[in-house]
């Protein structure tokens, strides 16, 4: 027993270490590909932290966000950065932003200190033995409709939470529409490797979806890990050269885009006429109800991260016919 | 039994570690992403070492999420980050 809890120590130290040591290379790094690169490897080493603080729900959803498609979406930020700054080469702009930079470079480590100062204030003055809501979870787990802890804090318990959630992926999708669209790049034709790879993995990263979707009622899963896999397959569609064109911009994508935050909002504002209270699930009805939120909500994030990565606001109806 | 998996996947850990190396000196852009990948490959043994030691499944799926997504990344890297990196092989 001995030796298991220094071999458990070891790993948590080498562990944390190395967090520290990537983060901190990560935030001096120039060469901005080589940034992204650490990133990804300390979204993996960071999952890896979550699952020995024996949070495998945060594990899960920075697998499939912060190792898988932040990846992604950084690399076709800077590829699009890239051929913006070709294009216009560094402009007197750029270098005022640049100027303007140098004092936020000075402002954000003192604004980080006093954030820094602040929590450590409120942990150092959290009672060191507490239960926390925990006991609360656990004796009202019969009312929730599913047997997974985290998911009924997240969809029940406090399912405003996730409600509002829905609402930040909607309107930050509106505000990167907003931007209008960016100059594509040169798309050359995926080999005969990656057309394979694509072939193969766009089903399974489906399914796997799908099982990540139902298997959140009694285990660590859920409509956000279930809705960025399902995101990473259309991602996987739009880097091989795939594009919705006009369909981005039809009846059913747009309800589908909406279907998430929608089906929330009116299930809690009917329940607010029926019982009086926002989000209050009838125990009989609480498995089925998180079970169609879940579902809606799984197309409605897929969707909205893809778009996201497209970033290219749908054309209007005059264009695409 | 279980120190020997605790003892495997400290071995492990330290291997990523060392691949490290490799992520930070480079030379190409490439090389970066392929100990990157090394990392995720390695994070999925770990994973399911850990999960055998300490016989939580859901572990499992996070590993399984990992092998999956690690290919989104690479496909992302080979077909927006690659052919600016490196104007030699261009010519195809």
């Amino acid at each position: 027993m001995e030796t298991l809890t220094l071999l458990a120590l070891s790993f948590d130290a080498l562990l944390n270490l190395s967090l520290l040591y990537l983060a901190w290379i990560l935030l001096n790094c120039e060469d901005l590909l080589k940034a992204i690169v650490l990133f990804v490897a300390f979204g993996l080493l960071m999952a890896l932290a979550w699952v020995r603080l024996d949070a495998p729900d945060v594990a899960l959803a920075e697998a499939a966000i912060g190792a898988g498609l932040t990846g992604a979406l950084l690399l076709t930020a800077l590829a699009k950065l890239r051929v913006i700054e070709t294009n216009k080469g560094t402009t007197q702009q750029l270098k005022q932003d640049s100027e303007n930079f140098q004092t936020l470079h000075y402002m954000t480590p003192l604004a980080l200190l006093l954030v820094a100062i602040g929590l450590g204030y409120v942990v150092f003055s959290m009672p060191p033995i507490s239960a926390g809501l925990s006991n609360d979870v656990a004796t009202n787990m019969g009312n929730s409709g599913v047997s997974h802890s985290v998911t009924a804090v997240l969809l029940n318990f406090r399912g405003y939470d996730t409600l509002l959630e829905m609402f930040v992926l909607l309107v930050s999708l509106l505000g990167v529409w907003s931007f209008g669209s960016t100059t594509s790049q040169h798309e050359t034709t995926p080999g005969p490797v990656l057309d394979t790879l694509t072939r193969r993995l766009v089903p399974v990263l489906i399914l796997v979806a799908a099982y990540l979707l139902w298997v959140g009622a009694h285990a660590p899963g859920g409509a956000f890990q279930a809705g960025s896999v399902l995101a990473a397959a259309g991602v996987l569609l739009l880097l091989m050269g795939w594009r919705p064109g006009g369909y981005l911009s039809t009846l059913p994508f747009r309800l589908i885009l909406v279907a998430g935050p929608g089906l929330f909002a009116i299930t809690a504002a009917l329940l607010y006429l029926l019982k009086g209270q926002l989000l209050a699930f009838p125990v009989e009805y609480a498995g089925i109800i998180i079970f169609a939120l879940e579902t809606t909500a799984t197309l409605s994030i897929a969707v909205i991260l893809a778009a996201l990565f497209l970033s290219e606001p749908p054309h209007s109806d005059k264009e695409h016919i | 039994m279980q120190a020997i998996y605790f003892l495997l996947a400290l071995f492990l850990l330290l291997n990523l570690i060392a691949g490290m190396w490799r992520v930070l000196r480079g030379p190409t852009a490439a090389d970066r992403m392929l100990a990157a990948q090394l990392f995720g490959t390695t994070a999925v043994a770990i994973l399911l070492i850990v999960a055998q030691a300490t016989g939580d499944p859901a572990l499992r799926d996070v590993a399984l999420v990992f092998a999956l997504l690690a290919a989104v990344t690479a496909v992302a890297f080979v077909r927006r980050a690659w052919p600016d990196e490196d104007p030699r092989h261009d010519t195809d």
